[in-house]
């Protein structure tokens, strides 16, 4: 039951995918409600499938394919729900739902930033069901084969969503992207290949079974591919490109699902065995650091409000490595943490950035600079924005400070130097990262309106509704995501 | 009903008062009072709580939840201390909730939808912080409580000095809460658990094992709680946030929410630090901050212009009264235990007191500025006491309290500081030195408030378009505020009793003697020590003499004079001139004062240096990497697109070298 459940995550997309295809002469009202459908019942059975994890752990079922020979260990493909698939879950359907909501009334031909008229958009709706479906692939994945398969999938799909526009810039920036993160996914291949060939296994504890060296060089080539994913030091360059998707896009796949596949990754692989060496895993925590700190120093002159959250996602998918790094080095409470930051950054990030795609709707600029007083028109936007800033700067009550907190517990954890050192850097990000964001917070919101300001209004129908659900969720997943992420190598 | 039931109510009523004042919010008033329905409703529930656990004890401690992860459990557990700070805050919460229904309709365009719901919110945290004993949710609701007060900093917002008070407030205390947090992780690391009893035993671990570690997570818990009672250097954030706050939310500051950094200190170098060498070391520290804050922060206020400005350096300065007793206290408490009590009893007593007379300022300030528009001494008319009577004889109360006059509450917990300062000569002769520095600080705090009463309420009335005295809603908190500071000059022993009870439930603090044995059983206070009375303080009889000799000098000396009362102009040797000529302006008063200290508190520049060209070149490998490969791959490529030039003749020469290439290599391999 579960497993056709589980399975129909991944299939309902699809299906909803071609039937966009199929609706779209009959105009884009059509197309949209039977992507928003689809993707709600995609949540709806994510949400139940999540529920159903609590408290009862691992649920797998696999099939095997006479394809390969020579396979030992379990099934070829299947689906495997356990905490950590749940938790990525979470974030794929309930936020993609949210997304696909968003996109329905942000489509428009009265979007000042970016008006869209009916064309094209079953394209988008395709491309957008087509992504989530792999994403679902990605957090259901058994193996690193099947994992693979989708990773590579989410690639393509986003390629087409960045360049969506079809301008210039997002075909170039929809090119960057594709290129850095498939040149990643060769070393992710190379790794799966030693894998097979060594143990003739893909399952997550395989690399366990390697010996030394082997062992070393493959969890180095899975972390170079969840660098190049996740949009990590020295592959970071991509994501402030990718900025050129559709605001909602860039919310979903840019800060809540696609890149948090890279970090899922490694989470995978390193919760898989436990086998991750620990020089590799400071190797890891010390380039997580170096990313947080990097991304923090482009803040200070982005005047893009997007390209200012771009920045902001490379330094939490930063704080998601350094939890992952910390399971490796033996501190489960930073793991767990750093799993738990996989949800609670991608609600924080994603009201952001539907925050920042509400502006420019209303009106037609995201530029910091330019923009001023916005709260008197748009009061729920203000409102939204100022949680976001709140959930991910890491200000309690608000969704990431506990994945926050027990990141920097799992640091005290860690032996020797590495653990306070970690602890200090990550205050001192914390509490500059915040008074960065607050002040820009308050520089678009408060203060004397600008002539746009004063025309401007909150956004129409479901962009409202999302901003509302975003904000609840931002406050209120902690509440789902610690006990899952309590059941996590426990 | 137990506590923890009682609170959850409490707390439970606040958030429904918050989520129906945001409902309401389109009527100014309605809104408001269903917040003081809901602050006063929960803060009987909150007397309740207080009354029993002073009369009967605390409750055992509940637990709400837990993470078992981190060692982190929502309990709540009140003790006398707990007790006494949640009175506090109940009390002041209800009246300057009480004061702001008609003070908020003053912000018409602003409307209240971003002031009572946050409010509320913001005595719940309060409620929270003081309620738990777990150091995890502490920091929680800590920080709840500086998030909603931001948003209060904030509430004119669309001024920038308004922003950036808001900014720099947020963004001090969050360093502040975040040095605490390194202090409990650090501590947490010992001891697996963030509960206050297991964070004592850490700590005394810590001193033992490793002192260097141990001192620093005092230095940052320190550094903390400093930062929010508004010790100087750390405080400078508090005279921006106050004065840009609306006046009950202001009041509710300087009344109540500064006063939790006291708690905190209470708490970390109380209950968390058991009594030890370092309990001295940092006892000096505390007295020595205090010192500095209460000296720089009164002087600073004596030349400030903006009146809740001026009241918000007074808070500070007031602030250091309470550390420096504190400190006192501390030193004294493993040698003295007796004169360590006495300056415990009188720290913590001042903190009730501060609440009482600096929220009843800041509601004066705040009813002048609602009916003159005015906060600038300079530009306030002058001669209001003739209309707002009430508000002036409130204001004087008060200013009389906060400056120490006997037989006002100010002077009774003073006089407990100065007595243990100069009991404590014996100890240290610096304990006498400090005290002397703070009986000048009286004198000068004395003076400051002279200038708000007299640049304010005093002078010569205005004759057109006087302003009227505000309402009885706003009136009313006043007036319960002036006459408890009365009471509590009057009867110091009734909430000197509460104290101590909230001074021996410190764990380090527990040997103190019973308040009997320290101040006598009469309504006065009286230092006793081996039947020697060595100083006392009988506020009843003083103050009857005080009013007799008052009622004979306005009295007699008229009669004895025989003089008529007349009104006439003042005269001005003839000429022509208005009376706001020759009115002597606040800005006048002190001006030697402010020449000669006018570097006392340096304002320091700071910009923060560029970012080095070079690393930014490094951190884009776009331009120095990914580019340049891509543009390599691409002209390879076009290279080998030029082989295709579409003639046949060329293909066929190319295949002719091919196979010319083939055949040699065969040859050269087969050889």
């Amino acid at each position: 039951m579960l497993t056709a459940a589980l399975a129909m995550v991944i299939v309902l997309p699809v299906l909803g995918a071609v039937s966009t295809r199929f609706l779209a002469p009959r105009g884009v009202r059509g197309t949209a409600v039977a992507a928003s459908l689809a993707a709600a019942l995609m949540a709806c059975w994510a949400v139940w499938a999540g529920w159903a994890t609590l408290g009862v752990g691992n649920r797998a079922a696999l099939f095997d394919m006479a394809w390969l020979p020579g396979t030992s260990g379990s099934g070829l493909f299947g689906v495997l729900l356990d905490p950590l698939a749940a938790v990525l879950l979470l974030v794929v359907t309930v936020i993609g739902f949210l997304t696909v909501l968003y996109s329905t009334s942000y489509l428009r031909e009265g979007n000042r930033d970016h008006a869209v008229g009916p064309e094209g958009q079953a394209r988008y709706y395709f491309w957008l069901l087509a992504f989530m479906a792999s994403m679902a692939g990605v957090a259901l994945a058994p193996n690193f084969l099947q994992l693979f398969v989708f990773w590579e999938l989410t690639t393509v799909c986003s390629w087409a969503l960045i360049s969506y526009y079809r301008s210039e810039k997002s075909l170039r920036a929809g090119f960057k992207a594709l290129l850095m993160t498939h040149s990643g996914g060769i070393f992710f291949l190379l790794a799966i290949l030693i894998l097979f060939a060594k143990t003739g296994s893909f399952d997550f504890d395989a690399p366990s079974r390697l010996d030394g060296s082997l062992r070393f060089w493959v969890y180095g080539f899975l972390m170079v591919a969840a660098w190049a994913k996740a949009a990590q030091l020295p592959f970071h360059t991509w994501l402030p490109d990718a900025m050129e998707a559709p605001t909602p896009i860039s919310a979903y796949l840019h800060a809540a699902s696609m890149v948090k596949a890279g970090v899922f990754l490694m989470a995978r692989a390193v919760s898989g065995g436990w086998a991750m060496p620990p020089e590799l895993g400071a190797l890891l925590a010390v380039m997580a650091l170096v990313t947080v700190l990097v991304a923090l120093s482009f803040y200070f002159v982005q005047d893009d409000l997007k390209r200012l959250l771009a920045y902001s996602t490379i330094a939490h998918l930063g704080y998601v490595l350094l939890g992952v790094a910390m399971g490796a080095m033996g501190s489960q409470v930073g793991f767990q943490g750093g799993v738990l930051h996989i949800l609670c950054h991608g609600f924080g990030k994603a009201t952001l950035f539907m925050c920042a795609g509400a502006v420019a709707y209303a009106t037609g600029t995201r530029s910091i600079s330019a923009l001023s007083g916005l709260a008197k028109t748009m009061p729920l936007t203000a409102a939204a924005f100022f949680v976001g800033v709140l959930a991910v700067t890491g200000i309690p009550p608000f969704s990431c400070f506990w994945s926050k907190f027990m990141i920097l517990a799992g640091a005290m954890r860690v032996p020797g130097p590495l653990g306070p050192t970690i602890l200090v850097l990550l205050l001192a990000e914390s509490l500059v990262a915040f008074g960065w964001m607050l002040h820009v917070g308050q520089k678009v919101f408060f203060g004397a309106p600008t002539e746009a300001a004063l025309m401007a209004k909150d956004p129409p129908g479901t962009m409202k509704w999302t901003l509302v659900a975003l904000m609840a969720g931002s406050l209120l997943v902690p509440l789902v995501g610690i006990p899952l992420v309590h059941m996590i190598g426990g | 009903m137990t506590t923890v039931v009682l609170l959850e109510l409490a707390v439970l009523l606040l958030v429904a008062g918050a989520v129906v004042s945001l409902a309401l919010a389109r009527s100014l008033r309605a809104a408001g009072w269903t917040a003081v329905a809901a602050v006063g409703a929960s803060g009987l529930l909150v007397w309740i709580v207080v009354v029993r656990t002073l009369s009967s004890g605390p409750d055992p401690e509940a637990t709400l939840a837990s993470i078992p992860s981190i060692g982190a459990a929502l309990t709540v557990h009140v003790d006398a201390l707990s007790a006494v700070f949640l009175a506090t805050v109940a009390t002041i919460a209800f009246l300057c909730t009480l004061f702001s229904v008609e003070y908020m309709t003053r912000f018409t365009a602003d409307g209240v939808a971003k002031y009572y719901p946050v409010l509320q919110l913001l005595i719940a945290g309060i409620v929270g912080v003081v309620a738990t004993s777990d150091f995890f949710f502490f920091l929680v609701f800590w920080e709840v409580m500086t998030l909603t007060s931001f948003f209060l900093v904030i509430y004119e917002g669309g001024s920038p000095v308004c922003q950036k008070a808001g900014l720099k407030y947020f963004v001090v205390n969050q360093g502040a809460a975040l040095a605490m947090l390194a202090a409990g992780l650090i501590l947490w690391r010992v001891s697996g658990s963030f509960h206050f009893g297991a964070l004592r035993d850490a700590l005394g671990q810590l001193l033992e094992t490793r002192p260097a570690v141990a001192h620093l997570a005092l230095l940052l818990l320190f550094l903390g709680f400093a930062t929010k009672a508004g010790i100087l250097p750390m405080g400078s954030w508090l005279p921006d946030a106050y004065p840009a706050a609306p006046g009950g939310a202001a009041a509710f500051f300087g009344g109540a929410m500064t006063k939790l950094g006291v708690y905190g200190l209470l708490r970390a170098f109380l209950v968390f630090l058991p009594l030890s060498g370092a309990t001295v070391v940092w006892g000096w520290v505390i007295a020595a901050a205090g010192l500095g804050s209460l000296f720089v922060g009164t002087l600073m206020a004596l030349k400030q212009d903006d009146v809740k400005r001026l009241m918000s350096f007074h808070a500070i300065g007031q602030m250091g009264y309470m550390f420096l007793a504190i400190g006192f206290g501390m030193v004294l408490l493993a040698t003295d235990p007796f004169l360590a009590a006495l300056g415990l009893l009188g720290g913590i007593f001042h903190v009730l007191n501060n609440a009482l007379y600096k929220s009843g300022l800041f509601l004066t300030a705040a009813a002048v500025e609602y009916r003159t528009g005015e906060r600038s001494l300079a530009a306030l008319p002058g001669g209001l006491g003739a209309y707002m009577a009430v508000t002036a004889g409130c204001a004087v109360v008060a200013s009389l309290a906060i400056a120490g006059v006997p037989p006002l509450n100010g002077f009774s917990s003073k006089w407990l500081i100065y007595a243990t300062g100069i009991l404590g000569a014996k100890e240290s002769t610096l304990l006498p030195v400090a005290t002397l520095a703070a009986m000048f600080i009286s004198l000068v705090t004395l003076a400051s408030f002279l200038k708000y009463l007299g640049g304010t309420f005093l002078g010569v009335p205005r004759k057109n378009d006087p302003p009227r005295e505000v309402s009885v809603s706003m009136q009313l908190p006043q007036i319960v505020l002036a006459l408890a500071c009365l009471a509590f000059g009057l009867f110091p022993a009734v909430p000197l009793g509460f104290v101590h009870q909230a001074v021996a439930s410190l764990p380090s603090a527990s040997g103190v003697p019973a308040l009997g044995a320290l101040l006598g059983d009469g309504s006065g206070l009286g230092v006793a020590r081996a039947g020697v009375e060595m100083a006392i303080w009988a506020p009843l009889p003083v103050a009857a003499v005080l009013v007799l000799l008052g009622l004979f000098c306005y009295r007699g000396i008229q009669r004895a004079g025989d003089a008529p009362i007349r009104e006439v102009q003042v005269w001005t040797c003839g000429e022509e001139v208005r009376p706001e000529e020759y009115r002597y302006p606040p800005g006048s008063f002190y001006r030697p004062f402010k020449e000669a200290f006018s570097g006392i508190y340096p304002k320091a520049a700071w910009r923060p240096p560029p970012f080095p060209v070079p690393l930014r070149r490094i951190l884009d490998p776009d331009a120095w990497l990914y580019l340049p490969l891509v543009r390599g791959v691409e002209r390879a490529a076009r290279g080998v697109s030029r082989t295709h030039v579409g003639v046949p003749q060329v293909y066929l020469l190319w295949m002719v070298v091919g196979v010319v290439a083939v055949v040699a290599i065969l040859l050269l391999a087969g050889s």
